[in-house]
Formats: structure tokens, C-alpha cells, sequence
């Protein structure tokens, strides 16, 4: 049996492992333990950890807790702590919350005006403000509020802690893809696919982003492309969830066989995420694949290969009977969505 | 004749560009800034060769589209052949002429000519430039493109003198060619230029900046036209305004207006305030121009004095940033002086909102620190409270060096009434020790956890044995709260109960506390996921065995009321203790009273039936 380790021992070990459950284990240890012996810095070091992991593999609860905690402490003691990178992680804490439909509208805009007045309390520019809020409203659906915001923020300067342009330029391109804009879409990706624009998580995004406009236009070709390069990039990422979705919908279309390697490979990694958006939107793509799968010569008698975690007790060799519990569980949560928002947008986006 | 090893430098062009619009400048609009500088200083350089001279700047906007176009005229000194050659074709010559009067910051002049116009490839793909010098010759056309290259040639026509320049915008830059825009853009950069800028577009004509405050300038004049100063300070500042102080140095070289910010702000803020050079808007984030401690204001300042870095949007650090800086602060500090004098009213409205920035300063300075100690609040065990009144309450002042030596003992000094000053946050406690320097009537004293008689009894195994079934009825009604409870004996006894938290659920409740104080934001984001996180452990609730009616809750427990007495005595505790009470609490405390009272009722009909 292990016996307890310290709190150093705990955050080197974590430090040592690749992001994910493992590493946030030994992360909340440490945090733990730094807690039962009253190291308050040393928890509030383990908990930055926390938030950065835990918004990048899967887990943003967990990431919002240990925000929460952080913001509390550092209320109380602001000159203890580096406030730069609090409220950059503000920023991922306030990106994800639109994804948990059990937060409220209300809560979610008066998080945003919160996040505003903190940024402007350490004079940093208002750019970011504006830049979330256009994000925020694309999440509601609000496509017309959203573009308030994107004019806004694009007049306003960047600073240190705006997000990247390669980041900002990827969520443009997903408001011109709501607006159906599938050539400007593809316009705004060019930087990014000439690898102007990159960052930990760009052009990653971007290439699975990009399949369907360019499939409706004609470029499969081109799509196929970045669908292999895309892939490569984000296999094995928890992070990518939606990407992954991305990706089964353009092989459905194209390369149901594919598409069903990528099931097998990602389900595993969207059945355990917290975010209940990327979730969502992933059994809502795997839905049709099973049933395009199942359309296809080479699918008789085939067995989708289930994780063992995963709660389904039906015959997984029923590719119907699958692709309705995916279909089902993307509509519930879809319609929490748009009981949220007030709207029919998600379930629109998976319909 | 040997092979000579010298080359000269191949300057990307493009490059360049691309340098100065992504770490030069912090964003493209400055082409505006730039343009309006040249303006400027050619009709400076004119006003030097015709004293007298009326300068005016013209900015149009005609066609759409791809079509959009922005011409920029100034009727100042013009450029020869030759000055084109000179500024244009030599980037990094400057129109100023000679290099030292570059360095030691002391020209007439602000824009290096060349540079500037380069800013405007960051929103057109071509510059075309018309000029005609007032030394006469032909007038002249230059079309300078982003690789590098550029065309002169003369003009068949004679311009009347000054120059033209014309921008086509690129796709990517409409935004900063729409009128509204350019309006906004001139009046923020040329507010305060002392020609008239007019914007010329869809055949109306309006002059920009037609308001010029006199009282920028004079800046004593300016406490007499509150709401007027206010008001422009709202226009060009983006925030509403209740209150300002002015700004002026001995040489009367550099002034301005110092709005005191609306909102609380934080101790690093970036310092970022506007400053004008030679009336022309030449820093948006100047941040080194005020003293540290002033992060309370947000200026407009002109200055003729202080020298531009090469964005031109900070000073170069240097003795005479230092001397202006230093006056700049004294001016300050006299404007809080004559409030602490003639409007503590103002005042104190002034250090509600910055008492950060005000204890920064009273730390620095002990005479500010007298002149304005009775309105710095303090967090004690009586709420949250002014200097002025901890003062006239007369007792010595007890302090704690740090927040968790606060938190330690607040609880038992609270319940012994006893005034204590967290001062474990930044700047209190050297407050706390300066205060008797100041006041010599009043006393400060650091007070220790272990002085506060926290020392708990242990009650022996026997005696504890007795109150078995109580302690079991306790832990019963405690334990959805995540709560047990204890017996110890405790001074004083007169404080029933002790509530201490265990790490795991003082995050928890430290989360709510704190979000009840300031925002509850966070824990109620929190509550509406809160599902998943129960795994909080357990807090104590310590019964004191000195206090009587505890003694009778112990020794004949009752299965009704022990339990809700209990409960009672947990829920005064949250409250002694300042927790935010959860609803499942203010429920508790809310049925616990009703009934008491009910019970009170009944026990009082029963003994009149009785009688």
C-alpha cells in the first residue's frame, strides 16, 4: 500500500505525466493535502495546475471548481498571487460555461460582466470583454448580438491578454459558419491553413472545422486532405471532442468506414467529458454514421467495438438500436440547451 | 582599386511593415495619428517661416466599397523634390532637422515623416501623395507601395502649398475608413490641436475638434466649468466622470486633468493615461508619467517637455521624466490635500472607492497619511469600519500581522467584544504601527492567536460519559450540515458554542463567504452543478461545558428540543462566525425561532392554566 506522499512529492509526480485524468489526480492530491496542512499558496499553485488540465483534457467542472476557489482566495489576498495568469484562466472558465446547460443564462452574462470589470480593473484592454461576449452569444444563438460584438471587438486594441489572433481567428470563422457563410468561412481559414496563424490548439481546430464547408462547395478533394492532417493532429485528444464530430460528419458523407475507425478510436474520450456541448454534438454526428454504416455491404454482422465504461447494455451489434441511443441522448441534452437559451438553436444544429 | 567589403543593408520593405503594424504600433487606427502628426508638423514648420499663420488639416471619404478612399490634407510647409527624397526614399530621416535636436527631444517638431506614412500600409495597399512646397518649384506626386517600391513624378498643375495623401483601404480595414469611425478617430488624436480638423464626407463638413477647452491649457480654470470637464473627459476618456483634479508644473510645461476613475481598481493595474505632446495626441497608455501610487486616476496630460519613444506611446525614462513625474504627483497631492481641507465629503467618497491607492500613499507619506487617516477603512471585529471611528471609540487598537492570524482569533475576540484590525492585507499593517506616530493620543498594539485565551479544557472520559445521549442527538442534527459536535471548556463562558471548520469544507463555505461579501457569482454557478461535489468533510461544532444553558442541554437531553437547540446554536455560531449561511441554514434558523417563540407561548398559557 502507498503511504501518504508530501505535497512536493504529489506535484512532481504530476508534473512528470502527460495531461489528463492520471495528472489531475495527483494534482487534486496535492491539493489535498496543502489544504489539511494549511499551505495556502501551495494549494493555490496545485489548483492553477487543476484549472490548466482540467480545461484542456476533458473536465471543465473540475476546472471550475478549483477556479472558483483560486478567485476566492485571491479576493481575499490579491497581492499574493500573479493576477495575469488568474484571469487568463478566467478566460477558459468563462469560454466553457456556455456548455453546461444547467447555468443559467442570467448566470452566464453576469459571469461575463464580472470577467469585464476585473480585465478593467487591472486596465487591460476591453477587447477581451467584447471578444467573450461575441463568443457567448454565438453559443446562445443570438447570431445578431454576436455580430454587435464581433464589430465592437474588432475596432478595440489587442493587449497582452487578448486571446491569440490564430484563436480569435477561429472563432470568426465558426460565426460565419453559423451564418452559413461557407465561402468566407473558408476565406478567413487561410492564414491559418498557410500556417500564419497557429497555437496549441490552431490550425488543430481549424482542419476539421473546414470539412464540411468545403464539402458543400465542392472541394472534397481539398477537405479530404485535411481531414487525414486534421486527424493525425488530434487523435488520442481528449480536447477534440467536437473535432471529432467534425470529422464523422464529413466521413459519413464520404468514407462512412473511416468515419466508424474514428467511433471507435474517440468514444471512449467523448463518453467520459464533462462538457456536456462537445458530448452532445458527438453523439449527435455518431448517430447518422451508425445509420450510413449500417446501409453499407461491409457492415453485415459488424459489432461496434464499445468501451468497457460505456453505459449501454444493448446488443452492440445493432447499429440501429445504437444510433438511436446516441440520436436520444444528443436530443435531451440539446433540448436542455435550448430551454437554457430560450431558442431552438442547438437542437437546430443537430437536427 | 581593391574590392571593397562594404555592402549596405537590403531593408525588406514589406518586412518592415510588417515589424512596425505587429510590435511597433498596437494597432492599425494609429495611421490616423500618424498623419495628423506630419499635419502637424509641416504647418508648425510653416507657422515658423510666416508667424501668424492659420493652419487647418481636411479629411475626406469618398466612394465604397473597394473604392473607399481617404484623403488627408494639411496646408503646411509642403515637401520639394528633393525633401521627398530625403524623408521618403531614406526610412528613418527625419523632417527634424539634425540628429541631436532628434535626441535631446527639444523640437518643434513629433513625427519622423517617413516612418509615419509607412503606418499607413497597414490599411491600403498604395500611398499616393501630392505635395507642393512653399519654396516653390512644381508640385509633386509620390506612389509608394508595401514591397518597397515608389514612383515621383511632377505634376503638369501647380497645388496650392501643403500636401495630400491619399489612402485606398484594403479589404481587412474598412472599419477604420467609416465616417463615424475617422470622426471619433480625429477628434481622440486631434482634440486638442490648435487648427481646425474637418471631416468632409457625403458633402457634409464638420470641424472636428471645434471645442478646444481653454481649460486644458489653464487648467486653474477648469474647477469653474465642473460639468463641462467632466463631460469632455466622458468623450474622450470612454468613462463617466464624477470628479477630477488638475494638473500643473512649476514651468507650466506640462498640465492636464486628472478624472478620478468611477471604479474600484486593482493595485497592478496597468497605469494608462493620454497624453498630449505639442497639443497632439501622442500617448494612449503612458504609463510612466504619474508616480506609482496614482493608479486612481486616469489623466489627460499635455506636455511640450517630454521626449516619445519610438511608438510614441511611452517617455523615455530620464531626469526630466523624473522632475515631471515627481510634480505631477505633487499636484495630486495637493488636490486631496485641499479636499481633506474644504470637502471631506469628496473626499471620503474619493477613498471609499481607491482606498488602496490612498493607503499606498499614506504609507509613503506620513503627512498625507494624518491629512486623510480618518476615512481609510479597515476590516475589525466590528464590521467593516473608518480609522476616524476605531479612533473615537477610545480603545487601544489591536492588530494582527496576517490574515490567517485574524481568522484565528476573530471568533473568540468578536465574542469578547474585543476590537481587533485585520491588518494582514497589504499596507494595513504598516499603518496599524505608523498610527501612534501620527496621532500621539492613539495606541496600537500587534496582538498574537495564542494571547486571545483560546486554551481549550479537555472534559475527562467520566464527565463526558455523562452527556452520551446528547452528544448522540447533536451529531444526529448536525450531520446535514456535515457536522459533528464536541465538548470542551472554553473561555469566555459566556460563548456557548465554537464552530471550527475542517480544510476540506472551509473551501467550500470560504467560496460561499466570499462570494456573499463581494460577488456570489462563482458559488452560484457552483450550486447549480453542485451534484457532483459532495465529498466535503467535516466541521466541528465545539459545545463549552463552562456556559450554563450548554450545561443543560447536555445533562437532560430531550429528543425534541435538544436537537433543534442544537441546531439553533450551530446556525448562531455561522453567524458569530460570519459564514454565509446556506438555505438549508437560514431555513433552520428561521423554523428554530418560530418555534422557540411557539414553545415560549405554550409554556407561558400552560403555567397560567396552571395558575
Amino acid at each position: 500500500m502507498k503511504t501518504e506522499m508530501d505535497f512536493e512529492d504529489l506535484m512532481e509526480e504530476a508534473y512528470q505525466l502527460p495531461s489528463g485524468p492520471a495528472k489531475l489526480g495527483f494534482l487534486e492530491e496535492a491539493a489535498r493535502v496543502a489544504d489539511v496542512n494549511g499551505m495556502v499558496e501551495e494549494a493555490y499553485e496545485a489548483r492553477s495546475e487543476i484549472v490548466d488540465v482540467a480545461t484542456f483534457c476533458g473536465y471543465p467542472m473540475k476546472a471550475l471548481i478549483a477556479f472558483s476557489w483560486q478567485l476566492g482566495k485571491f479576493d481575499q489576498q490579491p497581492e499574493l498571487y500573479d493576477e495575469e495568469t488568474l484571469l487568463w484562466s478566467y478566460k477558459w472558465i468563462l469560454g466553457k460555461m456556455p456548455d453546461f446547460p444547467e447555468i443559467s443564462r442570467e448566470k452566464i452574462m453576469e459571469l461575463l460582466e464580472d470577467f469585464g470589470a476585473r480585465f478593467k480593473s487591472y486596465g487591460y484592454s476591453e477587447r477581451s470583454y467584447w471578444y467573450y461576449r461575441f463568443r457567448i452569444f454565438m453559443d446562445f444563438g443570438e447570431l445578431e448580438e454576436s455580430g454587435r460584438s464581433y464589430d465592437k471587438f474588432r475596432t478595440l486594441d489587442r493587449d497582452f491578454m487578448s486571446d491569440c489572433e490564430a484563436c480569435e481567428q477561429d472563432e470568426i470563422m465558426r460565426y460565419f459558419m453559423l451564418k452559413g457563410d461557407d465561402e468566407k468561412v473558408l476565406e478567413l481559414a487561410k492564414p491559418i491553413l498557410k500556417g500564419r496563424m497557429s497555437c496549441a490548439e490552431i490550425p488543430h481546430l481549424t482542419l476539421s472545422e473546414i470539412l464540411m464547408p468545403l464539402y458543400r462547395l465542392g472541394r472534397t478533394e481539398e477537405a479530404d486532405k485535411y481531414q487525414v492532417k486534421g486527424y493525425r493532429l488530434i487523435k488520442g485528444e481528449n480536447d477534440f471532442v467536437q473535432s471529432f464530430s467534425e470529422q464523422m460528419e464529413y466521413l459519413t458523407l464520404t468514407n462512412p468506414a473511416k468515419g466508424i475507425d474514428v467511433l471507435e478510436e474517440t468514444l471512449v474520450l467523448a463518453a467520459d467529458h464533462e462538457d456536456a456541448y462537445a458530448k452532445m454534438l458527438y453523439y449527435a454526428k455518431a448517430a447518422p454514421l451508425l445509420r450510413r454504416w449500417a446501409e453499407e455491404k461491409e457492415s453485415d454482422g459488424y459489432r461496434l467495438r464499445l468501451p468497457a465504461s460505456f453505459p449501454y447494455e444493448g446488443d452492440p451489434g445493432d447499429l440501429l438500436k445504437l444510433a438511436d441511443y446516441f440520436a436520444e441522448h444528443a436530443q435531451t441534452v440539446a433540448a436542455k440547451f435550448d430551454q437554457r437559451n430560450g431558442n431552438t438553436h442547438v437542437s437546430s444544429l443537430i437536427a | 582599386m581593391a574590392a571593397s567589403n562594404e555592402y549596405r543593408f537590403q531593408v525588406n520593405l514589406s518586412g518592415m511593415i510588417q515589424i512596425l503594424s505587429n510590435h511597433l504600433y498596437s494597432s492599425p487606427k494609429v495611421f490616423l495619428r500618424e498623419l495628423m502628426q506630419n499635419a502637424t508638423d509641416a504647418i508648425t514648420a510653416r507657422k515658423e517661416v510666416e508667424p501668424g499663420y492659420q493652419g487647418e488639416a481636411r479629411i475626406e471619404l469618398t466612394g465604397t466599397g473597394d473604392q473607399l478612399t481617404m484623403m488627408v490634407e494639411d496646408n503646411g510647409v509642403g515637401l520639394t523634390e528633393a525633401d521627398i527624397h530625403e524623408f521618403l526614399a531614406m526610412i528613418g530621416q527625419s523632417s527634424k532637422r539634425g540628429q541631436q535636436a532628434l535626441l535631446d527631444g527639444e523640437t518643434s517638431f513629433i513625427g519622423r515623416f517617413g516612418i509615419g506614412l509607412l503606418s499607413c500600409f497597414m490599411v491600403s495597399h498604395e500611398i499616393v501623395m501630392l505635395t507642393q512646397s512653399i519654396k516653390g518649384g512644381p508640385s509633386m506626386e509620390w506612389r509608394g507601395k508595401p514591397d518597397g517600391t515608389y514612383t515621383i513624378r511632377q505634376l503638369d498643375t501647380q497645388l496650392s502649398p501643403g500636401t495630400k495623401v491619399y489612402l485606398r483601404c484594403t479589404p481587412d480595414a474598412a472599419h477604420y475608413f467609416e465616417a463615424e469611425y475617422v470622426k471619433e478617430a480625429l477628434f481622440y488624436y486631434g482634440a486638442l490641436l490648435p487648427y481646425p480638423v474637418t471631416l468632409i464626407h457625403d458633402g457634409v463638413q464638420s470641424v472636428v475638434n471645434q471645442d478646444s477647452p481653454i481649460w486644458l491649457t489653464r487648467p486653474e480654470l477648469a474647477r469653474s466649468c465642473r460639468a463641462e470637464v467632466l463631460a469632455f473627459g466622458e468623450r474622450l476618456l470612454g468613462e463617466k466622470f464624477q470628479d477630477f483634479i488638475t494638473l500643473t508644473t512649476a514651468t507650466g510645461r506640462t498640465g492636464g486633468i486628472a478624472y478620478v476613475l468611477p471604479h474600484a481598481v486593482n493595485l497592478n493595474a496597468k497605469r494608462s493615461h493620454r497624453v498630449y505632446l505639442k497639443r497632439m495626441l501622442i500617448s494612449e497608455k503612458a504609463e510612466n508619467i504619474l508616480p506609482e501610487w496614482a493608479f486612481f486616476v486616469k489623466c489627460l496630460i499635455w506636455t511640450d517637455e517630454l521626449q516619445p519613444t519610438a511608438s510614441r506611446e511611452h517617455f523615455y525614462e530620464n531626469e526630466k521624466l523624473e522632475e515631471v513625474r515627481s510634480e505631477l504627483g505633487d499636484a495630486l497631492r495637493t488636490g486631496l490635500a485641499d479636499m481633506a481641507e474644504n470637502q471631506t465629503e469628496r473626499l471620503q467618497k474619493l477613498i471609499r472607492l481607491h482606498a488602496l491607492s490612498m493607503k499606498a500613499l499614506a504609507v509613503q507619506d506620513q503627512a498625507f497619511y494624518a491629512m486623510i487617516h480618518r476615512w481609510l477603512p479597515f476590516e475589525t471585529t466590528r464590521g467593516h469600519r473608518e480609522l476616524g471611528e476605531l479612533i473615537d471609540e477610545g480603545d487601544t487598537l489591536y492588530y494582527t500581522g496576517s490574515i490567517d492570524e485574524y481568522r484565528q482569533i476573530h471568533h473568540v475576540a468578536s465574542a469578547q467584544s474585543m476590537l481587533v484590525v485585520n491588518a494582514g492585507y497589504i499596507y494595513d499593517k504598516e499603518l496599524m504601527a505608523m498610527l501612534p506616530v501620527i496621532l500621539n493620543h492613539v495606541q496600537t498594539e500587534r496582538i498574537e492567536p495564542d494571547e486571545v485565551s483560546m486554551t481549550f479544557t479537555d472534559v475527562a472520559p467520566a464527565e463526558r460519559n455523562q452527556y452520551y445521549d446528547a452528544l448522540r442527538l447533536a451529531d444526529s442534527a448536525l450531520q446535514r450540515f456535515r457536522c459533528r459536535a464536541e465538548v470542551k471548556g472554553f473561555k469566555p463562558s459566556d460563548l456557548p458554542v465554537l464552530f471550527t471548520l475542517s480544510q476540506e469544507s472551509s473551501t467550500l463555505r470560504a467560496l460561499e463567504k466570499a462570494s456573499e461579501e463581494s460577488t456570489d457569482l462563482f458559488s452560484s454557478v457552483l450550486g447549480s452543478l453542485s451534484a457532483g461535489i459532495n465529498s466535503a468533510g467535516y466541521s466541528t461544532l465545539y459545545l463549552n461545558v463552562n456556559n450554563p444553558i450548554i450545561k443543560r442541554v447536555l445533562t437532560s437531553p430531550d429528543n425534541q428540543m435538544t436537537p433543534i437547540a442544537i441546531e439553533m446554536l450551530y446556525v448562531n455560531a455561522l453567524m458569530m462566525g460570519h459564514y454565509a449561511m446556506n438555505k438549508q441554514e437560514l431555513e433552520v434558523l428561521n423554523q428554530g425561532i418560530v418555534r422557540f417563540i411557539d414553545w415560549g407561548l405554550r409554556a407561558n398559557m400552560n403555567h397560567e392554566g396552571d395558575a
